[in-house]
Protein backbone atom coordinates (compact mmCIF):
# COMPACT_ATOMS: atom_id res chain seq x y z
CA UNK A 1 0.00 0.00 0.00
CA UNK A 2 1.62 3.73 -0.93
CA UNK A 3 2.28 5.98 1.81
CA UNK A 4 -0.34 8.15 0.15
CA UNK A 5 -3.00 5.86 0.47
CA UNK A 6 -2.18 5.10 4.26
CA UNK A 7 -2.02 8.45 5.10
CA UNK A 8 -5.72 8.58 3.30
CA UNK A 9 -7.24 5.83 4.92
CA UNK A 10 -5.66 7.15 8.10
CA UNK A 11 -7.64 10.56 8.20
CA UNK A 12 -10.63 8.41 6.95
CA UNK A 13 -10.33 6.36 9.89
CA UNK A 14 -9.96 9.36 12.73
CA UNK A 15 -13.35 11.19 10.77
CA UNK A 16 -14.88 7.70 11.25
CA UNK A 17 -13.89 7.16 15.16
CA UNK A 18 -14.69 11.07 15.42
CA UNK A 19 -18.15 10.90 14.05
CA UNK A 20 -19.29 7.21 15.78
CA UNK A 21 -17.97 9.14 19.47
CA UNK A 22 -19.78 12.26 18.69
CA UNK A 23 -23.12 10.26 17.42
CA UNK A 24 -23.00 8.61 20.59
CA UNK A 25 -22.73 10.97 22.72
CA UNK A 26 -25.58 12.94 20.35
CA UNK A 27 -28.05 9.75 20.54
CA UNK A 28 -27.87 8.56 23.69
CA UNK A 29 -27.94 12.79 24.99
CA UNK A 30 -24.71 12.02 27.33
CA UNK A 31 -23.46 15.79 26.70
CA UNK A 32 -26.83 16.78 28.51
CA UNK A 33 -26.70 14.03 31.18
CA UNK A 34 -23.18 15.00 32.27
CA UNK A 35 -24.26 18.75 32.70
CA UNK A 36 -26.98 17.77 34.40
CA UNK A 37 -24.62 16.24 37.36
CA UNK A 38 -22.17 19.22 37.02
CA UNK A 39 -25.43 21.70 38.05
CA UNK A 40 -25.04 21.34 41.54
CA UNK A 41 -21.89 21.39 42.14
CA UNK A 42 -21.62 24.80 40.50
CA UNK A 43 -24.70 25.65 42.35
CA UNK A 44 -22.92 25.15 45.95
CA UNK A 45 -20.14 27.10 44.11
CA UNK A 46 -22.66 30.13 43.71
CA UNK A 47 -23.52 30.03 47.44
CA UNK A 48 -20.36 30.66 48.90
CA UNK A 49 -19.54 33.59 46.71
CA UNK A 50 -19.16 36.85 49.23
CA UNK A 51 -22.07 39.35 48.23
CA UNK A 52 -23.15 42.87 48.65
CA UNK A 53 -26.76 42.22 48.77
CA UNK A 54 -29.11 44.82 49.28
CA UNK A 55 -31.99 46.87 47.76
CA UNK B 1 -37.53 5.07 16.26
CA UNK B 2 -39.04 5.95 12.65
CA UNK B 3 -38.85 8.44 9.72
CA UNK B 4 -42.56 9.55 9.97
CA UNK B 5 -43.98 12.11 11.75
CA UNK B 6 -45.60 10.80 14.54
CA UNK B 7 -44.35 7.77 14.85
CA UNK B 8 -42.92 8.04 17.85
CA UNK B 9 -44.16 7.87 21.69
CA UNK B 10 -42.73 11.24 22.71
CA UNK B 11 -43.44 10.53 26.35
CA UNK B 12 -41.24 7.79 26.06
CA UNK B 13 -38.16 10.17 26.21
CA UNK B 14 -38.70 11.71 29.70
CA UNK B 15 -37.44 10.04 32.76
CA UNK B 16 -39.21 10.78 36.13
CA UNK B 17 -37.02 13.06 38.48
CA UNK B 18 -34.24 13.55 35.76
CA UNK B 19 -33.41 16.58 34.40
CA UNK B 20 -33.04 15.34 31.29
CA UNK B 21 -34.25 13.03 28.41
CA UNK B 22 -33.08 9.47 28.05
CA UNK B 23 -31.54 9.81 24.59
CA UNK B 24 -32.30 12.01 21.57
CA UNK B 25 -35.16 11.65 19.11
CA UNK B 26 -34.07 9.08 15.88
CA UNK B 27 -35.53 11.05 12.57
CA UNK B 28 -35.07 8.66 10.30
CA UNK B 29 -31.33 8.85 7.90
CA UNK B 30 -31.60 12.70 6.68
CA UNK B 31 -33.21 14.29 9.35
CA UNK B 32 -31.17 12.70 12.18
CA UNK B 33 -27.82 13.52 10.47
CA UNK B 34 -29.34 16.98 9.99
CA UNK B 35 -30.22 17.81 13.54
CA UNK B 36 -26.59 15.97 14.62
CA UNK B 37 -25.00 18.67 12.69
CA UNK B 38 -27.03 21.72 14.09
CA UNK B 39 -25.89 19.90 17.40
CA UNK B 40 -22.77 20.12 17.00
CA UNK B 41 -22.54 23.65 15.21
CA UNK B 42 -24.15 24.31 18.76
CA UNK B 43 -21.50 22.64 20.65
CA UNK B 44 -19.14 24.22 18.81
CA UNK B 45 -20.39 27.81 19.55
CA UNK B 46 -20.41 27.14 23.68
CA UNK B 47 -17.06 25.65 23.06
CA UNK B 48 -15.91 28.76 21.42
CA UNK B 49 -17.62 30.87 23.82
CA UNK B 50 -16.12 29.10 26.81
CA UNK B 51 -12.40 29.45 25.12
CA UNK B 52 -12.37 33.24 26.28
CA UNK B 53 -11.00 32.89 30.00
CA UNK B 54 -12.97 36.00 30.94
CA UNK B 55 -16.34 33.79 30.25
CA UNK B 56 -14.86 31.01 32.13
CA UNK B 57 -14.39 33.80 35.08
CA UNK B 58 -18.22 34.79 34.58
CA UNK B 59 -19.61 31.12 34.43
CA UNK B 60 -17.98 30.64 37.80
CA UNK B 61 -19.65 34.41 38.89
CA UNK B 62 -22.62 35.09 38.17
CA UNK B 63 -25.14 32.17 39.15
CA UNK B 64 -27.45 32.46 36.10
CA UNK B 65 -24.89 31.15 33.90
CA UNK B 66 -25.23 27.41 34.60
CA UNK B 67 -28.88 27.40 33.59
CA UNK B 68 -26.37 27.69 29.95
CA UNK B 69 -25.52 24.24 30.16
CA UNK B 70 -29.09 23.06 29.05
CA UNK B 71 -28.81 25.06 25.90
CA UNK B 72 -28.35 21.78 23.96
CA UNK B 73 -31.51 20.64 25.62
CA UNK B 74 -33.75 23.46 25.21
CA UNK B 75 -33.15 22.83 21.50
CA UNK B 76 -34.29 19.63 21.38
CA UNK B 77 -37.32 20.43 23.27
CA UNK B 78 -38.83 22.88 20.84
CA UNK B 79 -37.70 20.69 18.05
CA UNK B 80 -39.59 17.56 19.48
CA UNK B 81 -41.33 15.61 16.89
CA UNK B 82 -40.69 17.63 14.08
CA UNK B 83 -39.53 16.52 10.56
CA UNK B 84 -38.80 18.17 7.41
CA UNK B 85 -38.40 21.82 6.66
CA UNK B 86 -40.25 22.66 10.43
CA UNK B 87 -36.93 21.24 11.73
CA UNK B 88 -34.96 23.07 9.26
CA UNK B 89 -37.09 26.22 10.50
CA UNK B 90 -36.83 25.55 13.93
CA UNK B 91 -33.13 25.46 14.19
CA UNK B 92 -32.77 28.23 11.67
CA UNK B 93 -34.46 30.42 14.72
CA UNK B 94 -32.76 28.60 17.30
CA UNK B 95 -29.00 28.56 16.45
CA UNK B 96 -29.35 32.11 15.26
CA UNK B 97 -30.80 33.17 18.74
CA UNK B 98 -28.15 30.93 20.67
CA UNK B 99 -25.21 32.86 18.48
CA UNK B 100 -26.73 35.93 19.40
CA UNK B 101 -27.01 35.59 22.89
CA UNK B 102 -23.63 34.24 22.98
CA UNK B 103 -22.49 37.49 21.41
CA UNK B 104 -24.72 39.59 23.97
CA UNK B 105 -22.90 37.40 27.16
CA UNK B 106 -19.56 37.94 25.29
CA UNK B 107 -19.52 41.69 25.12
CA UNK B 108 -21.54 41.55 28.66
CA UNK B 109 -18.35 40.55 30.29
CA UNK B 110 -15.83 42.59 28.08
CA UNK B 111 -16.91 45.77 29.82
CA UNK B 112 -18.29 44.31 33.26
CA UNK B 113 -15.75 46.07 35.83
CA UNK B 114 -16.00 42.55 37.71
CA UNK B 115 -14.85 40.00 34.72
CA UNK B 116 -13.35 41.97 31.49
CA UNK B 117 -12.97 45.64 32.80
CA UNK B 118 -12.65 46.91 29.53
CA UNK B 119 -13.53 50.55 30.34
CA UNK B 120 -12.98 51.84 26.84
CA UNK B 121 -15.94 49.49 25.97
CA UNK B 122 -17.72 50.07 28.36
CA UNK B 123 -18.12 53.81 27.57
CA UNK B 124 -19.86 52.27 24.34
CA UNK B 125 -22.34 50.36 26.24
CA UNK B 126 -25.62 51.55 26.73
CA UNK B 127 -28.03 49.16 29.00
CA UNK B 128 -31.22 48.28 27.96
CA UNK B 129 -34.12 46.84 30.01
CA UNK B 130 -35.11 43.02 28.70
CA UNK B 131 -38.72 43.99 27.87
CA UNK B 132 -38.00 46.94 25.72
CA UNK B 133 -37.83 47.77 21.92
CA UNK B 134 -34.43 49.28 21.34
CA UNK B 135 -35.48 50.88 18.03
CA UNK B 136 -34.33 53.82 19.93
CA UNK B 137 -30.67 52.22 19.22
CA UNK B 138 -31.15 51.71 15.74
CA UNK B 139 -28.66 55.09 14.68
CA UNK B 140 -26.38 54.12 17.16
CA UNK B 141 -24.29 51.52 15.15
CA UNK B 142 -20.88 52.95 17.14
CA UNK B 143 -22.77 52.15 20.12
CA UNK B 144 -23.04 48.96 21.84
CA UNK B 145 -26.99 47.97 22.97
CA UNK B 146 -26.80 45.35 25.86
CA UNK B 147 -29.82 44.06 28.12
CA UNK B 148 -28.13 42.00 31.35
CA UNK B 149 -31.61 41.16 31.93
CA UNK B 150 -32.52 38.97 28.91
CA UNK B 151 -29.43 36.57 29.20
CA UNK B 152 -29.87 36.59 33.45
CA UNK B 153 -33.14 36.18 33.68
CA UNK B 154 -35.59 35.85 30.36
CA UNK B 155 -32.58 33.32 28.14
CA UNK B 156 -32.03 31.18 31.65
CA UNK B 157 -35.75 30.48 32.21
CA UNK B 158 -36.17 29.29 28.79
CA UNK B 159 -32.76 26.76 28.91
CA UNK B 160 -34.47 25.66 32.84
CA UNK B 161 -38.19 26.05 34.65
CA UNK B 162 -36.56 26.88 38.00
CA UNK B 163 -33.87 29.61 36.78
CA UNK B 164 -36.01 32.12 38.22
CA UNK B 165 -36.76 30.62 42.15
CA UNK B 166 -33.57 31.59 43.96
CA UNK B 167 -33.76 35.73 42.43
CA UNK B 168 -37.66 35.62 43.29
CA UNK B 169 -36.94 34.26 47.05
CA UNK B 170 -34.59 37.14 47.55
CA UNK B 171 -36.85 40.03 45.84
CA UNK B 172 -39.21 38.68 48.58
CA UNK B 173 -36.70 37.86 51.61
CA UNK B 174 -35.76 42.05 51.50
CA UNK B 175 -39.42 42.64 51.41
CA UNK B 176 -40.69 43.18 47.84
CA UNK B 177 -44.37 41.78 46.99
CA UNK B 178 -44.86 38.02 46.41
CA UNK B 179 -48.33 38.37 44.31
CA UNK B 180 -45.90 40.60 41.68
CA UNK B 181 -45.29 39.43 38.13
CA UNK B 182 -42.21 37.02 38.65
CA UNK B 183 -40.63 38.35 35.91
CA UNK B 184 -39.41 42.06 36.95
CA UNK B 185 -39.26 40.81 40.06
CA UNK B 186 -36.69 38.13 39.27
CA UNK B 187 -35.00 40.73 37.25
CA UNK B 188 -34.87 42.58 40.51
CA UNK B 189 -33.57 40.04 42.49
CA UNK B 190 -30.61 39.45 40.50
CA UNK B 191 -29.69 42.99 40.94
CA UNK B 192 -30.30 42.66 44.67
CA UNK B 193 -28.12 39.37 44.49
CA UNK B 194 -25.39 41.46 43.20
CA UNK B 195 -25.63 39.63 40.27
CA UNK B 196 -25.58 41.41 37.24
CA UNK B 197 -22.62 42.71 35.49
CA UNK B 198 -22.35 46.13 35.98
CA UNK B 199 -20.52 48.06 32.95
CA UNK B 200 -21.99 50.84 30.54
CA UNK B 201 -21.99 54.66 30.12
CA UNK B 202 -25.77 54.85 30.07
CA UNK B 203 -29.05 53.20 30.37
CA UNK B 204 -32.82 53.51 29.22
CA UNK B 205 -35.61 51.87 31.08
CA UNK B 206 -38.83 51.73 29.55
CA UNK B 207 -42.37 51.66 31.59
CA UNK B 208 -42.67 48.45 30.21
CA UNK B 209 -45.97 46.75 30.94
CA UNK B 210 -47.27 47.08 33.93
CA UNK B 211 -46.60 48.24 37.68
CA UNK B 212 -44.43 45.26 38.40
CA UNK B 213 -42.11 46.50 36.04
CA UNK B 214 -42.05 49.79 36.78
CA UNK B 215 -41.05 48.18 40.93
CA UNK B 216 -38.35 46.04 39.10
CA UNK B 217 -36.74 49.25 37.16
CA UNK B 218 -36.72 51.18 40.50
CA UNK B 219 -34.72 48.66 42.18
CA UNK B 220 -32.87 48.24 39.58
CA UNK B 221 -32.12 52.01 38.31
CA UNK B 222 -31.29 52.85 42.13
CA UNK B 223 -27.95 50.26 42.85
CA UNK B 224 -27.09 51.61 38.64
CA UNK B 225 -27.43 55.28 39.13
CA UNK B 226 -26.47 55.67 43.01
CA UNK B 227 -23.76 52.87 42.97
CA UNK B 228 -22.52 52.39 39.77
CA UNK B 229 -22.48 55.48 38.32
CA UNK B 230 -24.20 54.62 35.53
CA UNK B 231 -27.19 57.31 34.53
CA UNK B 232 -30.45 55.93 33.35
CA UNK B 233 -33.50 57.83 31.64
CA UNK B 234 -36.66 56.16 31.83
CA UNK B 235 -38.61 56.30 28.36
CA UNK B 236 -42.45 56.34 29.44
CA UNK B 237 -44.25 55.10 26.43
CA UNK B 238 -48.07 56.10 26.38
CA UNK B 239 -50.12 53.06 27.18
CA UNK B 240 -53.27 53.84 25.45
CA UNK B 241 -51.78 53.51 21.99
CA UNK B 242 -53.91 53.74 19.41
CA UNK B 243 -55.15 57.06 20.60
CA UNK B 244 -53.73 60.01 18.08
CA UNK B 245 -53.50 62.62 21.17
CA UNK B 246 -50.36 60.64 22.73
CA UNK B 247 -48.34 60.15 19.66
CA UNK B 248 -46.57 63.71 19.95
CA UNK B 249 -45.63 62.86 23.80
CA UNK B 250 -44.84 59.71 22.49
CA UNK B 251 -42.10 60.91 19.41
CA UNK B 252 -40.58 63.39 22.43
CA UNK B 253 -39.85 61.10 24.59
CA UNK B 254 -37.83 59.38 21.98
CA UNK B 255 -36.05 62.62 20.91
CA UNK B 256 -35.16 62.86 24.77
CA UNK B 257 -33.72 59.42 25.08
CA UNK B 258 -31.92 59.94 21.85
CA UNK B 259 -30.16 63.53 23.04
CA UNK B 260 -29.53 61.67 26.63
CA UNK B 261 -27.39 58.55 24.78
CA UNK B 262 -25.46 61.32 22.83
CA UNK B 263 -24.82 63.55 25.75
CA UNK B 264 -23.67 60.16 27.64
CA UNK B 265 -21.51 58.62 25.01
CA UNK B 266 -20.76 61.53 22.75
CA UNK B 267 -21.58 59.74 19.78
CA UNK B 268 -23.98 60.94 17.13
CA UNK B 269 -27.06 59.68 15.91
CA UNK B 270 -26.78 58.09 12.46
CA UNK B 271 -29.74 58.86 10.10
CA UNK B 272 -28.42 56.77 7.43
CA UNK B 273 -27.59 53.54 9.65
CA UNK B 274 -31.42 54.08 11.13
CA UNK B 275 -33.13 54.08 7.53
CA UNK B 276 -30.71 50.44 6.62
CA UNK B 277 -32.27 49.39 10.28
CA UNK B 278 -35.81 50.71 8.87
CA UNK B 279 -35.75 48.52 5.44
CA UNK B 280 -35.12 45.57 7.29
CA UNK B 281 -37.96 46.08 10.17
CA UNK B 282 -40.26 46.45 7.36
CA UNK B 283 -38.30 43.43 5.66
CA UNK B 284 -39.39 41.66 8.51
CA UNK B 285 -43.07 42.86 9.25
CA UNK B 286 -43.58 41.65 5.33
CA UNK B 287 -42.12 38.16 6.33
CA UNK B 288 -44.27 37.68 9.36
CA UNK B 289 -47.64 39.09 7.35
CA UNK B 290 -46.65 36.17 4.87
CA UNK B 291 -46.24 33.72 7.23
CA UNK B 292 -49.29 35.07 9.37
CA UNK B 293 -51.52 34.76 5.74
CA UNK B 294 -50.34 30.80 5.51
CA UNK B 295 -51.55 30.19 8.95
CA UNK B 296 -55.24 31.26 7.77
CA UNK B 297 -54.83 28.35 5.15
CA UNK B 298 -55.19 24.76 6.00
CA UNK B 299 -51.56 24.85 5.71
CA UNK B 300 -49.81 26.85 8.36
CA UNK B 301 -46.08 26.74 8.70
CA UNK B 302 -44.27 29.12 10.57
CA UNK B 303 -46.15 28.49 13.55
CA UNK B 304 -46.19 27.63 17.92
CA UNK B 305 -43.06 28.33 19.19
CA UNK B 306 -41.48 28.86 15.66
CA UNK B 307 -43.11 31.84 15.37
CA UNK B 308 -43.51 33.01 19.08
CA UNK B 309 -39.69 33.02 20.21
CA UNK B 310 -38.64 34.14 17.03
CA UNK B 311 -41.45 36.93 17.02
CA UNK B 312 -40.04 37.96 20.20
CA UNK B 313 -36.48 38.35 19.42
CA UNK B 314 -36.61 39.66 15.82
CA UNK B 315 -39.49 41.97 16.65
CA UNK B 316 -38.27 43.72 20.10
CA UNK B 317 -34.45 42.78 20.73
CA UNK B 318 -33.18 43.16 17.28
CA UNK B 319 -35.43 45.39 15.41
CA UNK B 320 -33.68 45.99 12.20
CA UNK B 321 -30.09 46.20 13.74
CA UNK B 322 -28.55 42.65 12.80
CA UNK B 323 -27.97 41.97 9.36
CA UNK B 324 -27.61 37.59 10.02
CA UNK B 325 -32.08 38.29 11.10
CA UNK B 326 -32.65 39.46 7.68
CA UNK B 327 -31.23 36.87 6.05
CA UNK B 328 -32.61 34.42 8.35
CA UNK B 329 -36.43 35.65 7.60
CA UNK B 330 -35.35 35.01 4.02
CA UNK B 331 -34.55 31.14 4.78
CA UNK B 332 -37.50 30.84 6.91
CA UNK B 333 -39.67 32.21 4.06
CA UNK B 334 -38.33 30.00 1.60
CA UNK B 335 -38.91 26.95 3.77
CA UNK B 336 -42.38 27.60 4.71
CA UNK B 337 -43.04 28.18 0.23
CA UNK B 338 -41.59 25.27 -0.30
CA UNK B 339 -43.52 23.29 2.60
CA UNK B 340 -46.81 24.79 1.89
CA UNK B 341 -46.60 23.80 -2.18
CA UNK B 342 -45.82 20.56 -0.88
CA UNK B 343 -49.15 20.18 1.83
CA UNK B 344 -46.77 19.66 4.22
CA UNK B 345 -48.24 19.16 7.85
CA UNK B 346 -46.13 19.29 11.34
CA UNK B 347 -47.89 16.39 13.02
CA UNK B 348 -49.58 12.92 11.84
CA UNK B 349 -53.34 14.84 12.96
CA UNK B 350 -54.68 18.16 12.97
CA UNK B 351 -57.48 18.44 14.72
CA UNK B 352 -58.39 22.00 16.22
CA UNK B 353 -56.80 25.59 15.11
CA UNK B 354 -56.48 27.32 17.79
CA UNK B 355 -55.31 31.39 18.37
CA UNK B 356 -52.97 31.25 21.81
CA UNK B 357 -53.95 34.69 24.26
CA UNK B 358 -52.90 36.71 27.17
CA UNK B 359 -49.39 35.71 27.98
CA UNK B 360 -47.84 32.89 27.97
CA UNK B 361 -45.90 30.46 30.68
CA UNK B 362 -42.22 31.70 30.62
CA UNK B 363 -41.22 27.96 32.24
CA UNK B 364 -42.67 26.16 29.62
CA UNK B 365 -42.20 27.28 26.30
CA UNK B 366 -42.76 24.28 24.43
CA UNK B 367 -45.66 23.86 25.65
CA UNK B 368 -47.21 25.23 21.92
CA UNK B 369 -45.13 22.36 20.57
CA UNK B 370 -47.00 19.84 23.27
CA UNK B 371 -50.87 21.22 22.46
CA UNK B 372 -49.33 19.68 18.74
CA UNK B 373 -48.10 16.31 19.18
CA UNK B 374 -50.57 15.47 22.02
CA UNK B 375 -53.79 16.52 21.25
CA UNK B 376 -53.56 17.95 17.71
CA UNK B 377 -53.96 21.30 18.61
CA UNK B 378 -52.34 23.73 15.87
CA UNK B 379 -51.28 26.65 17.37
CA UNK B 380 -52.01 28.68 14.72
CA UNK B 381 -50.78 32.23 16.08
CA UNK B 382 -50.19 33.80 19.80
CA UNK B 383 -50.54 37.20 21.07
CA UNK B 384 -47.16 37.88 21.19
CA UNK B 385 -46.45 37.78 18.06
CA UNK B 386 -49.55 39.80 16.61
CA UNK B 387 -47.61 42.89 16.88
CA UNK B 388 -47.59 45.87 14.83
CA UNK B 389 -47.70 45.44 11.10
CA UNK B 390 -47.34 49.06 10.01
CA UNK B 391 -44.83 49.88 7.42
CA UNK B 392 -42.08 52.70 8.64
CA UNK B 393 -40.56 55.35 6.78
CA UNK B 394 -37.29 53.96 5.37
CA UNK B 395 -35.60 56.68 2.97
CA UNK B 396 -33.62 59.40 3.99
CA UNK B 397 -35.75 61.92 3.50
CA UNK B 398 -36.02 65.25 5.79
CA UNK B 399 -39.49 64.58 5.89
CA UNK B 400 -38.99 60.97 6.42
CA UNK B 401 -36.38 61.94 9.63
CA UNK B 402 -39.71 63.92 11.34
CA UNK B 403 -41.38 60.67 10.46
CA UNK B 404 -38.70 58.45 12.04
CA UNK B 405 -39.32 60.06 15.64
CA UNK B 406 -42.87 58.84 15.63
CA UNK B 407 -42.51 55.44 13.82
CA UNK B 408 -40.02 54.79 16.68
CA UNK B 409 -42.53 55.94 19.39
CA UNK B 410 -44.88 53.69 17.56
CA UNK B 411 -43.03 50.34 17.58
CA UNK B 412 -41.59 51.49 21.33
CA UNK B 413 -45.28 51.86 22.31
CA UNK B 414 -46.34 48.59 20.38
CA UNK B 415 -43.63 45.99 21.68
CA UNK B 416 -44.32 42.79 22.59
CA UNK B 417 -46.91 41.95 25.38
CA UNK B 418 -47.85 45.94 25.98
CA UNK B 419 -49.80 46.14 22.61
CA UNK B 420 -51.91 44.30 23.69
CA UNK B 421 -52.39 44.74 27.51
CA UNK B 422 -53.00 47.82 27.59
CA UNK B 423 -54.27 50.17 24.81
CA UNK B 424 -57.55 49.55 25.66
CA UNK B 425 -60.81 47.14 25.36
CA UNK B 426 -60.29 46.54 21.77
CA UNK B 427 -56.85 45.48 21.21
CA UNK B 428 -56.89 42.71 23.95
CA UNK B 429 -60.72 41.40 23.76
CA UNK B 430 -62.09 42.64 20.32
CA UNK B 431 -59.41 41.86 18.26
CA UNK B 432 -58.93 38.73 19.50
CA UNK B 433 -62.95 37.32 18.07
CA UNK B 434 -61.50 38.99 14.56
CA UNK B 435 -58.04 37.01 14.69
CA UNK B 436 -60.29 34.21 15.40
CA UNK B 437 -62.26 34.69 12.21
CA UNK B 438 -59.62 35.47 10.12
CA UNK B 439 -57.67 32.27 11.25
CA UNK B 440 -61.11 30.30 10.82
CA UNK B 441 -60.06 29.17 14.78
CA UNK B 442 -62.29 26.85 16.63
CA UNK B 443 -60.46 27.07 20.21
CA UNK B 444 -58.91 30.02 21.45
CA UNK B 445 -55.91 28.57 24.62
CA UNK B 446 -56.41 31.50 27.12
CA UNK B 447 -53.05 32.06 28.95
CA UNK B 448 -54.40 33.60 32.94
CA UNK B 449 -50.88 34.80 34.31
CA UNK B 450 -52.12 34.68 37.89
CA UNK B 451 -50.27 37.75 39.14
CA UNK B 452 -50.55 39.50 36.03
CA UNK B 453 -53.00 42.46 37.40
CA UNK B 454 -53.25 43.99 33.51
CA UNK B 455 -55.50 41.17 32.69
CA UNK B 456 -57.36 39.81 35.59
CA UNK B 457 -60.90 42.11 35.50
CA UNK B 458 -61.10 40.73 31.40
CA UNK B 459 -62.05 37.18 32.42
CA UNK B 460 -65.80 37.26 32.11
CA UNK B 461 -66.03 39.24 29.13
CA UNK B 462 -63.78 36.60 27.64
CA UNK B 463 -66.18 33.69 28.32
CA UNK B 464 -69.10 36.00 27.28
CA UNK B 465 -68.05 36.68 24.28
CA UNK B 466 -66.59 32.74 23.58
CA UNK B 467 -70.16 31.93 24.71
CA UNK B 468 -72.05 33.87 22.06
CA UNK B 469 -69.31 33.29 18.93
CA UNK B 470 -69.56 29.57 19.87
CA UNK B 471 -65.44 29.12 20.30
CA UNK B 472 -64.20 26.77 22.76
CA UNK B 473 -62.01 29.01 24.98
CA UNK B 474 -59.72 27.01 27.40
CA UNK B 475 -58.32 29.22 30.38
CA UNK B 476 -54.84 27.86 30.86
CA UNK B 477 -53.28 29.13 34.56
CA UNK B 478 -49.62 29.71 35.33
CA UNK B 479 -47.42 31.99 37.22
CA UNK B 480 -45.08 33.09 33.86
CA UNK B 481 -41.30 32.35 35.57
CA UNK B 482 -42.31 30.44 39.08
CA UNK B 483 -43.18 26.53 38.70
CA UNK B 484 -43.26 26.10 42.02
CA UNK B 485 -47.07 27.59 41.76
CA UNK B 486 -48.74 25.85 38.63
CA UNK B 487 -46.56 23.19 37.64
CA UNK B 488 -45.63 22.01 34.09
CA UNK B 489 -48.39 19.14 34.44
CA UNK B 490 -50.69 21.21 36.52
CA UNK B 491 -50.78 23.34 33.29
CA UNK B 492 -51.33 20.49 30.71
CA UNK B 493 -53.77 18.95 32.93
CA UNK B 494 -55.80 21.88 32.88
CA UNK B 495 -55.62 20.98 28.14
CA UNK B 496 -56.23 17.33 29.41
CA UNK B 497 -59.10 17.67 31.39
CA UNK B 498 -61.40 19.92 28.67
CA UNK B 499 -60.23 17.74 25.98
CA UNK B 500 -61.33 14.97 27.80
CA UNK B 501 -64.30 16.17 29.42
CA UNK B 502 -65.55 19.19 27.25
CA UNK B 503 -64.76 17.82 23.65
CA UNK B 504 -64.61 13.94 24.39
CA UNK B 505 -61.16 13.45 22.83
CA UNK B 506 -58.64 10.77 23.26
CA UNK B 507 -55.13 11.89 22.99
CA UNK B 508 -52.80 11.70 19.55
CA UNK B 509 -50.24 10.78 21.54
CA UNK B 510 -51.38 9.36 25.04
CA UNK B 511 -47.35 9.01 26.06
CA UNK B 512 -47.31 12.89 26.69
CA UNK B 513 -50.31 13.66 28.60
CA UNK B 514 -48.82 13.12 31.76
CA UNK B 515 -45.63 13.32 31.97
CA UNK B 516 -42.62 13.39 35.05
CA UNK B 517 -40.92 16.47 34.12
CA UNK B 518 -41.01 18.45 37.38
CA UNK B 519 -37.56 18.03 38.35
CA UNK B 520 -36.48 18.71 34.32
CA UNK B 521 -34.57 21.66 33.32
Amino acid sequence: MSKPLKIVLKILGILFLLFTGTFIIYFFNLDMKLTSMIEPFLLKHYDNIPRNRHL
Amino acid sequence: MAKEIGADRLGDFYVAGSKVRNRREWRGVQDTLYDYSRWLKIMMTLGKFMMKPRNVKAFFRYRWMANYLAVPMMVDRHTQGLRGEYLRMCHTEQDLIIDDVAKLLDNLFRGDRRIGNDTEFSKKVVLVDENEMTAVMMGFPMLKCLSRETPSTYVSVLLNQHAAEHYIDVAQEFGLAGDVCPMPEAEAGVSIDDDAPVLGACAIQCNTTCDGSLLGNGVISKRLELEDGVPVFQLAAPLRHREDDVQEYAAQEIRNAIAFVEKHTGVKWDWKEYFECAKRVNYATKCRQEWLDMNRTDYPQVFGSNLALYTETNYMAICGRVADFEKADRKLSKLAQQAYKKKMRAAKEYRHRAIVWGVQSHFYMDFLVWLLNCWGIVPLTDMLSMVSTKMIAEEDTPENREQAYYDMAWLTENMIMRNRTHGGYRVLLDELWQFTEEFNADMVILWEHICCKALDGMHGLFEDRARDLGINLVWVQHDLFDPRIINRQGVRDQINNYMRTVMREEPIDPSLEILPDEESW
